[in-house]
């Protein structure tokens, strides 16, 4: 479903992603882990196209989207959430999660009508609102909620557009390991069709989601396979666990 | 996204009244008055349009104003169109122009998108400033009124005139409403509150940028018209970038991004500058000095200023209410 | 004409004149932005202020003195303005800065008009720099070329404060990164003040210079302005090689439009600046890489 192969990108003399190839099937649930500053944050914006890459490709679906930009990647179906936040502070959460749908369905242009009043927009964001677990607080602004639903609406959002594959970007930092818990079963919970790239920090928290594990270190790839063969891997502990239980 | 308050609606209601019979008693010069607050106010919604809703800070809408003018004039004298669809033909002029600049300017932001579309109006000046085709210097007269006395209606009559172009403000201000309710003015509000979001949802950005350019351009171009037939008569200075400055500081002294108080902004501008001109020469100085206390205390001109004091007053239970919208469809209307 | 070497020297020169006069304006109007974020339009109202307090001592006690004067008069007012407005503006975007600025160019503009009132003042240049240099085989005015040195050593001067100073380290920190300059135990606010009083003293001596070769009037602050932007915004905000080469740009891009090609020559500066903002929107030497 989203492969990439050699993947590469510097900063001047810093190499941040170094050779990166991934593949990952239709559904599958992957989880990237790394200490900071391991170009996670740098490989997802290569993958969506905020960044471009010095060389290597991208492919979606089959189809070879390394040169095209953020938006036409978003609409064969890349979408992506983000760490930091990049929702509509003003707007509440029914009209983030219907201009995320209206932009899907065609209707971003449209000067004949409201497209948050069409009645497929509607159906996706009732949709989309119980699958993240919103549909209570709909009305309320985005700047009045709390951060937790805040989180919960940058997945939501990222889900509107009906995507083939969705980027996570940290989808629980800064919320509590209760919280991160129940939102990763929230995250079990959607369509299984549905391919999941996730940047997770916290290892256990990882293991809630992940079908398989990639691991990053100075940009380079130096594990890729399952949950329980990353657990056991004593390399992994020394250059990767030890690493952050430091810092 | 732009929504009826009861606040706009009152606002709007009593301007409206004020206007009439204002209109229907007053000599030649409170007409003339009337007029200049109506075409000014046409081109501040325009402006509001795109610096309120869009956060696209023009400096290019005062050429904007004047190349519906100078279309109007060249199509209803020189390639001798009928007035209404010289008035047409200069408001898709003022469209085009203002979908190419937007489209030019979209990639740019803050500071230089406000630098691009300086530069845009200042080139738009002096082209015609220089250009014998247009005047140059001396500009162009005998710009025709439109001939409504099939309807009963004397434009060259200063009370009819004066009506036909706060008709035309009312159906300016629905069209900007409509506009900025449609899926468009959705996305604009979007690109407003995170150009990024909106671009890995998949949007084609500039394009929805130059859209809401062009239409402000259309506007624009019907305050051009209305000038240029107001006055009869069209020079450079139409287009000079201090049009444009005033035009922004009227947004401000009314109220960005919110429709209404530009309109109110515009009536307080006008009116306050031939009350000031009445008893002294330097007009600059007090418009100058407003304009500095209005943005330093940080209140959203005279209307958002009005609007967060009823907000604060109604209580933030009700002001919480009339925010939700959301998708309860347009029961506010 | 053309094949005429003068000619080419002749309208070099003007170039050059033209340059200089909008680098000195431009530099401090450009370092304030790349230090402080500020988009001061007020700029070239406080060089028509400049002229005017240079005409007023001129007429009193001669150009020496008003050269003086005029711009410690502006970097005076530098001080007010700096207190009593752009300190409470410096964290407003550049909208709100835009605006109060403009405001500030109103007021100044009525201001002027109140004190010298709206007749066009002139200075008469002394007797040195009066007259007429041969060379080359052409005659050139004498004050003029003493524009084009003035600012040459302006640039001189700067360009080495900037790169040899203690000071000139702090405001080369200062607009690379602001916040980290604080953090380095850089007075970061004292750092503002100076920069811009020294901003607004190097326009009144735009002011002064330009006085003898235009006349004095109030909206001449108003026509400078546009040169100014367009010379900051194609060099890129905040770089001192920025304000230099956007000078040279403007002034001979505009110098040989008007006699080689005059029917373009107005539109040819915009269209120049469009294009950078298009194709390089941070400028050509932007100051941050």
């Amino acid at each position: 479903m989203l492969e990439t192969r050699n993947l590469d990108k510097r900063f001047g003399a810093i190499h941040v992603t170094r050779d990166v190839s991934l593949k990952l099937e239709k559904g599958e649930r992957r989880v990237i882990l790394g200490p900071n500053g391991a170009g996670k944050t740098t490989l997802f914006n290569q993958l969506v196209g905020e960044l471009s890459s010095d060389s290597g490709s991208i492919h979606l679906d089959g189809e070879d989207v390394t040169g095209l930009s953020v938006a036409k990647r978003a609409r064969r179906g890349l979408s992506r959430s983000y760490q930091k936040n990049t929702l509509f502070d003003g707007l509440t959460i029914a009209e983030n999660l219907g201009l995320a749908a209206s932009v899907a369905q065609g209707h971003a242009t449209s000067l004949l009508r409201d497209s948050l009043s069409r009645s497929e927009v509607r159906e996706t964001v009732a949709e989309v609102a119980a699958q993240v677990d919103l549909a209570p607080v709909l009305d309320a602004l985005v700047s009045e909620v709390s951060y937790g639903i805040r989180r919960q609406l940058e997945v939501g959002v990222a889900l509107a557009t009906r995507p083939k594959v969705i980027l996570m970007d940290e989808p629980t930092s800064g919320v509590g390991p209760e919280m991160a818990h129940g939102f990763h079963k929230m995250l079990n919970d959607l369509p299984r069709d549905l391919t999941l790239l996730i940047i997770e920090h916290d290892m256990d928290l990882a293991f809630d989601v992940a079908d398989t594990i990639t691991v990053l270190n100075y940009g380079e790839v130096v594990f890729d396979g399952l949950p329980e063969a990353a657990r056991n891997s004593a390399m992994l502990k020394e250059i990767y666990l030890g690493s952050w239980e430091d810092a | 996204m732009f929504r009826h308050t009861p606040l706009r609606i009152a606002t709007l209601v009593l301007l409206g009244a004020a206007a009439i019979l204002y209109g229907l008693n007053a000599e030649y010069f409170g007409l003339e008055i009337l007029t200049e607050i109506a075409i000014l106010a046409i081109l501040v919604i325009a402006l509001d349009m795109v610096a309120g809703f869009g956060g696209m800070v023009s400096l290019f809408h005062g050429a904007l104003m004047g190349i519906g003018a100078y279309g109007f004039t060249l199509l209803a004298t020189k390639a001798g169109v009928a007035p209404l669809p010289a008035m047409i033909g200069a408001m898709a002029l003022g469209g085009v122009v203002g979908w190419i600049v937007g489209a030019i300017c979209a990639r740019t932001h803050g500071i230089y998108f406000i630098m691009a579309t300086l530069a845009f109006g200042q080139m738009a000046y002096s082209y015609i400033f220089e250009s014998s085709f247009f005047g140059g210097d001396d500009g162009l007269s005998g710009a025709p009124r439109l001939d409504l006395s099939g309807l009963g209606i004397d434009l060259n009559d200063s009370r009819g005139f004066a009506f036909f172009a706060l008709a035309l403000l009312l159906a300016a201000y629905l069209a900007a409403v409509a506009i900025l309710r449609s899926g468009l003015g959705r996305s604009v509000t979007g690109i407003l509150h995170s150009e990024q979001r909106m671009r890995a949802l998949g949007l084609n950005v500039w394009r929805v940028k130059a859209a809401i350019f062009g239409l402000s351009g259309v506007l624009a171009g019907l305050a051009g018209t209305l000038a240029a037939q107001h006055i009869m008569y069209v020079s450079p200075g139409l287009l000079a970038w201090t049009v444009s400055g005033e035009a922004l500081v009227v947004v401000i002294l009314g109220g960005l991004g919110t429709l209404v108080g530009p309109v109110v902004g515009a009536a307080f501008f006008v009116l306050l500058k031939h009350e000031v001109s009445a008893h002294t020469t330097h007009w600059h100085l007090v418009v100058g000095v407003i304009l500095i206390a209005v943005v330093m205390s940080r209140a959203n001109g005279i209307f958002g200023w009005l609007e967060a004091r009823v907000a604060r007053w109604q209580g933030r239970t009700h002001a919480a209410k009339t925010g939700n919208l959301a998708l309860e469809g347009d029961s506010d209307a | 004409m053309t094949s005429d070497p003068g000619f080419w020297i002749l309208q070099g020169l003007n170039a050059l004149q033209l340059s200089m006069l909008l680098f000195l304006l431009s530099v401090g109007l450009t370092v304030i932005f790349g230090l402080m974020h500020f988009v001061n339009l007020a700029h070239g109202a406080l060089y028509a202020l400049g002229a005017y307090v240079a005409a007023s001592v001129a007429a009193a006690v001669g150009y020496w003195p008003a050269l003086i004067a005029a711009p410690l008069a502006v970097a005076l007012v530098g001080v007010v303005l700096y207190g009593g407005l752009i300190k409470r503006m410096r964290k407003a975007g550049p909208m709100s800065q835009v605006l109060v600025t403009f405001g500030l160019i109103f007021a100044m503009l009525d201001l002027t008009r109140i004190i010298w009132g709206d007749f066009a003042l002139g200075i008469d240049v002394p007797q040195i720099l009066s007259g007429r240099a041969a060379f080359l085989g052409i005659e050139y005015p004498i004050y003029r070329l003493f524009i084009i040195a003035l600012g040459g050593l302006a640039f001189v001067a700067l360009t080495l404060v900037l790169s040899r100073t203690q000071i000139g380290a702090m405001i080369r920190a200062g607009v690379d990164n602001d916040e980290m300059a604080a953090c380095l135990g850089i007075n970061v606010e004292k750092l503002f003040f100076i920069v811009f009083c020294v901003g607004c003293g190097l326009a009144g001596l735009a002011g002064a210079i330009a006085a003898p070769l235009l006349s004095v009037t109030p909206d001449m602050g108003l026509q400078i302005l546009i040169p100014t932007l367009i010379v900051i915004v194609i060099g890129g905000l905040g770089s001192l090689q920025g304000a230099i080469a956007g000078s040279l740009i403007y002034g001979f891009v505009q110098t040989f439009g008007a006699v080689l090609a005059p029917q373009l020559a107005s539109v040819l500066i915009y269209a120049l600046l469009a294009a950078v903002l298009v194709i390089k929107p941070a400028g050509l030497f932007p100051a941050k890489g």
